[in-house]
């Protein structure tokens, strides 16, 4: 029905760059606009966009590296103006194009006395490198520089862990962020109560993708995540019930349950507590020693399994059916007990 | 350094100038003042004079450099030689040589001394001036005494008091007061001289009745009476030459010795003419001062404030050092004494060295920079805290006050502190008041007076010039608070301006005043001269700020405030932080550790500090700031150190911050903040902490260190080399083994627990004849190992301990639970890290960095935060840095918000960002949700702030203990986190559990975690075994008393057993 006055009122959606600069190597910046839409549209495809480019983007990035004759991250070589530790800091800022799985090696083999810069990188061919101008480390006396480098794909950061390297290699905070900053407004116009609205995405890129790369992967991602609910619902709890029957063989109760499903569409089993069942307390303390917190979990034991937990006598048996018939209109007397 | 170069500018003194003429003053004066007390000595047959040529003593550079006395942890100090000569009288010849007396330890660069390889400062003690107060007290019925109080150069005190028959006493002890006829005769003048010396004749004659007059009728009956009065003993002492010898030392010598300060102040207080030299009170001054009492009683004549600072004196390193000096000399002399009757009676011929040792001195200095409060750990969190603690005055000290006694009066702010002492920087809880810093134009006059710059006025020359007052000075001038500057010229009414006069503030025309002061930051200690804005914060916030300011933790790496004072780059520059060229020059090499500068022809080699640990175990690192090959001026700054950047101090970061209130994350001063923070290295820190294990030689033998270490995991012993030492560079984390060592020990049986035998007959161990005593890494610590020392002790080997001291170092990004900070007492912990598209953000879809409490604000007074981060937005739009001086109210009302406000504006402008700037809510801006792009309900202040990271940081303080030791006499678990301590469960956290009803927990709490002392040991015995606890027989004794507490409220606790066949009851006592 509301589908309908869409296709009536208004046009396809469309999208636009309508700017695009490259500020420098390392800071891309795009607006991009997305219209016409109705009112509110705007708002919830903005705010998941947004989103979406600053947490769901993958970027690479340099994740470890291995030097020889190297003492520890604080120490020093001779002939070298930084640190190791500087080094590292600037193998973390250097940024990288792939769209590799898994880890890459790279490597940097230099000899001194030399400006070492992103360009001394020797990066397998899916890798590019996005600014080859930033600085490494500056090698000031003659002598061979050699760092190994593994390079992975990830998203989001995850900041050194703490293992242990015998072999001189070093793990890099992994940042692989590709999107600086993205940002949506919304303009509305029309008259009256026809209000319609245009969406503007701004995005800047620190140059691995482009904006207009990033919105694609955003939007895509976003799409991955919202696939789940394209398959229809139904089979997705069938999915979940096989698991369990999988898991736990003797359902003594699983008839019951399945039509107890249908009477309650909608209310996930594993949602309703026995708490909420008004048991007594001494069957309600039997039942959470064993474990036993959410009407699915009572449903998938068997009478045996419960008369084998301690302090469990028959009577709490018949209590639990009838309080399950009472508050859950299942009706489990008539099952052999 | 010392000189100031250009007479004509006034520049702020260098911050450490106050050490280093301290310093000086004891070099060039203090060592020939003592020196000068040295009497020759001869012996008892005064055939062998030994003398000292004092003037030409000899102070020799010191033979190692300040870097290997800190790392060997030895005394960085010079040896002092002074020409000796010893005389046979008898036989007319004599022995000339030069004779080594002792080390003294030197002062560095810094201003501190290195002492056993730790960096040591002596602060300046602030010490009521020896001389004589006058003040009155009311009586409880309404009748005001007049005492007055003099006080010896030692800080002790007498007093003398009149009271309502107008007898005049003098208090020699607390309880003991004695005539003051008794006390002047015992010092030795008789009736006469009393009577003909004093104004007031008939005073003095009405009070002494017969009895009394008999005891001041000849010295010795005078000294007895007040030897009994003074001593407090009973019968009737006889008179002694010991009974005047000891009164000599205990009342005489501590009470009346004035030193040349105190002579001086009693000259000009009561009028006399004593010449200089004579240091100790006479019968004189008594009588002056008696008769001055009387004219006090009688309304004439002032009284005097003790805490007005012309009545202080600072004891400066220079009289600390003297005095010890003139210590040692004492010592010294003993011990020449000694030897030479030793040498007489031995018949042996002795040399001057021979006599003289140099331990006497150099144990005196050791003992004094190790033992003496006022000489304190130079504490090095960063550049800020060293150049402060420096400039630490204290009430505290050897004659001085203690925290626990000194009075509210004492403690309070002065009239006199003007430009003189800090009135906001001062440590906060139990000395409060007592201790502070100087504020910043200071110097230290001769006489320890504290000395104020004003600029003079004249009419006469144009050219106002600076003059230095001490506070007896300038409270009889009047004294322009600001400058002409603030006069409002266009009006000629109004060309007046605030002024001080004798502790009044008076609104004066500009024409009257004499003296105006130099700087608005006069009045200001460093640290709160670093905080922009301070005229908007309420005092005690900024008093927070300037100490938590010290507390800041240098950041892996720094930036620049936007907003700040303008003191920063000096604060840096002094702290000496960085390394400055000393002379012009080309750079030749640079490198991490070191860097090569010709000048005029030779090549100078200036190492660099690296990733060095700092006593907070904060890191301090330089870095290069020149190129190779550049061309460089004398005082360019060749390499910046921690927390500084571009040659300013930088004790934090800009970061974006926003006041609202979010999800109830920064309840309570809860800050939240992003991600970017962590991932980005904003709030990165390194700290390194050292840990050390020494081994010593037992009775059994010398503990070994070894890698075999048996029934270890082999795990834990990764990361030794073959020695037993951990290796450089290995990663550890907690419990690993950094040092394996084996402490030999014979092998008895029984001396194991008994479970502990058990488990060695069950797994088939071996009774080793050795304990494994390894040093481990305690919980927390992990890291990279930077450094490994050994330090092997000087001397005989076998008895002197081997140090083994390894140095982790730790990279630590911010978490929740670590304490941060701004410049305005703002303080908050940090409650949650937030992922940036959760963040709130801005019109341009910049997430917010930091969140804190809106309600922080209004309650504290602290609304520089606010200036600060409004002007550090526009500044961060504009790229410009602000440096603004406190005080610009006094140029226009509301200067700052203006000049805040025409930032922003002009910020929206050029950036055309209209958000920056909105006229309806200036300062504020709409900013969104980031979790559901809502647009918040109001528009929040936004800005950028610069907040610092405080080393109080979770790290450090995270602690759980699950079993451990108990205190042997209370089996009660240790206190503390370093000991694996417990956390005390109080009487009301008890009460909140009884009220709760959480039996369990209370069960476990009184019984086996409570004085069940059996039932607590029987779970360690059901643990090994694996079974479960067994539940206590009894009921432990704070059950008991439980049972008690509710029996004393009238409610019987009790069980009992009723038998089944019958329903016997059978009662049980709980």
């Amino acid at each position: 029905m509301v589908r309908e006055d869409v296709v009536g009122s208004t046009r396809t959606l469309q999208w636009k760059c309508v700017e695009s600069r490259v500020d420098s190597k390392r800071l891309y910046y795009g607006r991009f606009v997305l219209s016409p839409l109705m009112k509110g549209q705007a708002d919830t495809i903005g705010i998941a966009i947004r989103r979406a480019l600053l947490g769901e983007i993958e970027g690479t990035c340099i994740t470890r590296a291995t030097s020889e004759n190297v003492l520890h991250e604080y120490s020093t070589i001779a002939g070298i103006e930084e640190s190791v530790h500087e080094i590292l800091l600037n193998l973390k800022d250097i940024v990288l194009r792939s769209n590799l799985y898994g880890v890459r090696n790279a490597s940097i083999c230099v000899r001194g006395p030399k400006y070492i810069t992103a360009q001394d990188i020797i990066s397998p061919p899916s890798v590019e490198i996005v600014d080859t101008t930033q600085h490494i480390a500056n090698l000031t006396e003659p002598i061979n520089l050699c760092i190994e480098l593994q390079i992975k794909r990830d998203r989001g950061y995850r900041m050194k862990s703490t293992n242990d390297s015998h072999d001189g290699s070093y793990p890099i905070d992994i940042v692989s962020m590709p999107v600086r900053n993205a940002n949506h407004s919304i303009h509305s116009y029309g008259n009256g109560n026809e209000k319609q609205e245009i969406l503007f995405i701004e995005i800047w890129t620190n140059g691995s993708l482009t904006p207009k790369e990033a919105l694609y992967e955003a939007s895509r991602n976003l799409i991955d995540l919202l696939i789940p609910f394209l398959h229809a619902e139904e089979e997705d709890m069938n999915f979940k019930e096989n698991e369990n029957r999988w898991n736990l063989p003797p359902f003594s109760f699983q008839d019951k349950f399945t039509n107890f499903k249908k009477n309650k569409k909608g209310i996930p089993l594993t949602c309703i507590f026995i708490d909420q069942s008004e048991l007594s307390s001494r069957t309600y303390n039997c039942l959470k020693r064993s474990n036993i917190h959410t009407l699915l979990d009572l449903l998938s034991h068997s009478q045996e399994d419960l008369m084998k937990m301690e302090y469990f006598r028959t009577e709490d048996v018949k209590q639990i059916l009838s309080t399950v018939q009472k508050h859950f209109a299942i009706n489990l007397l008539n099952k052999k007990l | 350094m010392l000189q100031n170069g250009n007479e004509g500018m006034s520049t702020i003194p260098g911050f450490s100038q106050i050490q280093f003429e301290g310093f000086c003053r004891f070099i060039n004066q203090g060592l020939t003042e003592e020196f000068h007390k040295f009497q020759k000595i001869e012996d008892r047959d005064q055939e062998i004079e030994f003398q000292l040529f004092v003037e030409t003593y000899q102070l020799v550079e010191p033979l190692i450099t300040e870097r290997d006395a800190v790392y060997e942890s030895l005394t960085y100090s010079s040896e002092l030689y002074v020409p000796a000569v010893l005389i046979w009288k008898t036989g007319r010849n004599m022995q000339e040589q030069t004779v080594f007396i002792g080390n003294i330890p030197i002062m560095n660069s810094f201003g501190t001394s290195i002492v056993n390889g730790i960096y040591r400062i002596v602060i300046n003690q602030i010490v009521q001036s020896p001389g004589i107060y006058y003040r009155s007290e009311l009586e409880h019925n309404g009748v005001s005494v007049y005492t007055s109080t003099i006080i010896s150069d030692w800080g002790g005190r007498s007093e003398l008091e009149i009271d309502r028959k107008a007898r005049i006493w003098a208090r020699v002890s607390r309880k003991q007061k004695i005539s003051i006829l008794v006390l002047s005769s015992a010092m030795g003048s008789n009736i006469r001289e009393i009577l003909d010396n004093v104004c007031y004749p008939e005073i003095f004659l009405s009070f002494p009745n017969d009895k009394e007059k008999k005891k001041i009728g000849s010295k010795e009956n005078a000294i007895l009476e007040f030897y009994q009065q003074f001593a407090c003993v009973g019968g009737d002492p006889v008179f002694s030459e010991s009974l005047c010898k000891e009164l000599q030392k205990k009342f005489f010598q501590q009470r009346c010795e004035l030193g040349k300060i105190g002579r001086q102040n009693l000259n000009r207080r009561l009028n006399l003419d004593i010449p200089q030299n004579n240091t100790f009170l006479l019968p004189r001054d008594l009588l002056a001062a008696v008769d001055h009492l009387i004219g006090m009683k009688l309304g004439m004549g002032t009284l005097d404030d003790m805490s007005h600072l012309k009545n202080k004196r600072i004891r400066s390193v220079a009289d600390l050092l003297q005095d010890q000096f003139g210590l040692a000399l004492v010592r010294l002399e003993n011990t020449v004494r000694g030897t030479i009757c030793g040498a007489i009676r031995h018949k042996l011929i002795p040399t001057p060295q021979n006599l003289v040792t140099s331990t006497s001195l150099t144990t005196t200095y050791e003992s004094f920079f190790g033992l003496h409060p006022l000489s304190q750990v130079l504490d090095r969190t960063n550049p800020l805290t060293q150049i402060v603690h420096g400039r630490k005055w204290s009430y505290l000290g050897p004659g001085g006050l203690t925290g626990r006694t000194a009075s509210f009066r004492i403690r309070d702010i002065h009239p006199s502190h003007y430009g003189r002492i800090c009135p906001i920087d001062t440590s906060e809880g139990i000395n409060v008041g007592l201790m502070g810093s100087l504020a910043i134009h200071v110097k230290v006059g001769y006489w320890g007076s504290i000395e104020s710059p004003f600029y003079g006025l004249s009419e006469r020359s144009k050219e106002a010039q600076m003059v230095y007052l001490s506070p007896n000075r300038d409270e009889y001038y009047m004294v322009a608070a600001g400058n002409s500057l603030a006069l409002n010229r266009d009006i000629q009414e109004q060309q007046v301006v605030p002024a001080r006069y004798r502790q009044e503030f008076l609104t004066i025309a500009w024409e009257e005043i004499h003296l105006r002061s130099i700087f608005p930051f006069q009045y200001f200690s460093i640290g709160a001269s670093l905080i922009p804005f301070i005229e908007h914060n309420d005092a005690n916030r900024a008093l927070m700020s300037s100490n938590m300011q010290r507390q800041a933790v240098p950041l892996s790496r720094s930036e620049k405030c936007i907003v700040g004072t303008g003191l920063e780059g000096q604060t840096a520059l002094d702290s000496g932080v960085s390394v400055i060229a000393e002379c012009k020059g080309k750079i030749i090499y640079t490198d991490t550790q070191k860097i090569f500068l010709s000048s005029n022809g030779d090549t100078l080699s200036i190492p660099l500090v690296m990733y060095q640990r700092s006593n907070k175990n904060t890191c301090m690192n330089q870095k290069t700031q020149v190129q190779r090959g550049k061309y460089i001026k004398k005082g360019q700054i060749l390499a910046g150190g921690a927390a500084t950047a571009g040659g300013e101090l930088a004790l934090g970061k800009n970061v974006l911050v926003a006041y609202m209130p979010w999800e109830g994350y920064n309840f309570e001063d809860a800050v939240l903040i992003s991600e970017r923070l962590v991932y980005k290295d904003i709030y990165t820190s390194f700290h390194i902490r050292k840990y050390e294990i020494q081994t010593h030689v037992t009775s059994q033998g010398p503990e070994r260190i070894t890698k075999e270490i048996p029934h270890l995991e082999a795990r834990l012993l990764r990361n030794l080399d073959r020695n037993g030492i951990v290796m450089l560079g290995s990663w550890i984390e907690t419990g690993d083994i950094l040092v394996g060592k084996l402490t030999p020990q014979t092998a008895s049986e029984s001396s194991y627990a008994p479970e502990d035998r058990l488990l060695r007959a069950i797994l088939g161990i071996q009774v080793s004849t050795s304990k494994e005593t390894s040093l481990r890494l305690p919980i927390g610590g992990r890291g990279r190992v930077i450094d490994v020392r050994w330090i092997h002790r000087r001397g005989v080997s076998n008895s002197n301990p081997e140090r083994i001291r390894v140095y982790i170092s730790q990279k630590r990004e911010i978490k929740v639970g670590d304490k941060v900070a701004g410049r305005h007492g703002n303080k908050g912990i940090i409650s949650k890290i937030l992922s940036r598209q959760d963040m709130p953000y801005l019109q341009d879809g910049t997430p917010v960095d930091m969140v804190f409490n809106p309600l922080g604000v209004p309650s504290r007074m602290n609304v520089g935060q606010i200036f600060e981060c409004s002007l550090g937005l526009a500044g961060d739009l504009l790229k410009k840095h602000y440096r603004i001086g406190p005080f610009d109210e006094r140029y226009e009302q509301e200067a700052s918000r203006k000049l805040v406000f025409s930032e922003l504006y002009e910020a929206s402008k050029k950036t055309k960002n209209p958000w920056v700037f909105e006229p309806e809510y200036p300062g504020k801006s709409r900013i969104f949700d980031g979790r559901t792009g809502d647009l918040f309900e109001q528009p929040v202040l936004i800005g950028k702030s610069y907040i610092l990271k405080l080393i109080h940081q979770v790290d450090d303080k995270i602690h759980g203990r699950s079993s451990g030791h108990y205190a042997l006499v209370t089996q009660q678990p240790l206190r503390g986190r370093a000991k694996q301590g417990g956390q005390r469960v109080g009487e009301m956290e008890v009460w909140a559990l009884e009220g709760f009803g959480v039996a369990h927990i209370l069960q476990e709490m009184l019984t086996y975690k409570s004085d069940h002392i059996r039932a607590r040991q029987e779970v360690l015995g059901a643990m090994i075994i694996g079974a479960t606890v067994p539940n206590p027989e009894s009921a432990p004794e704070s059950f008991r008393l439980l049972v008690r507490e509710l029996r004393s409220l009238s409610l019987e606790l009790n069980h009992f057993l009723v038998s089944e066949k019958n329903f016997q009851m059978d009662r049980k006592e709980a």
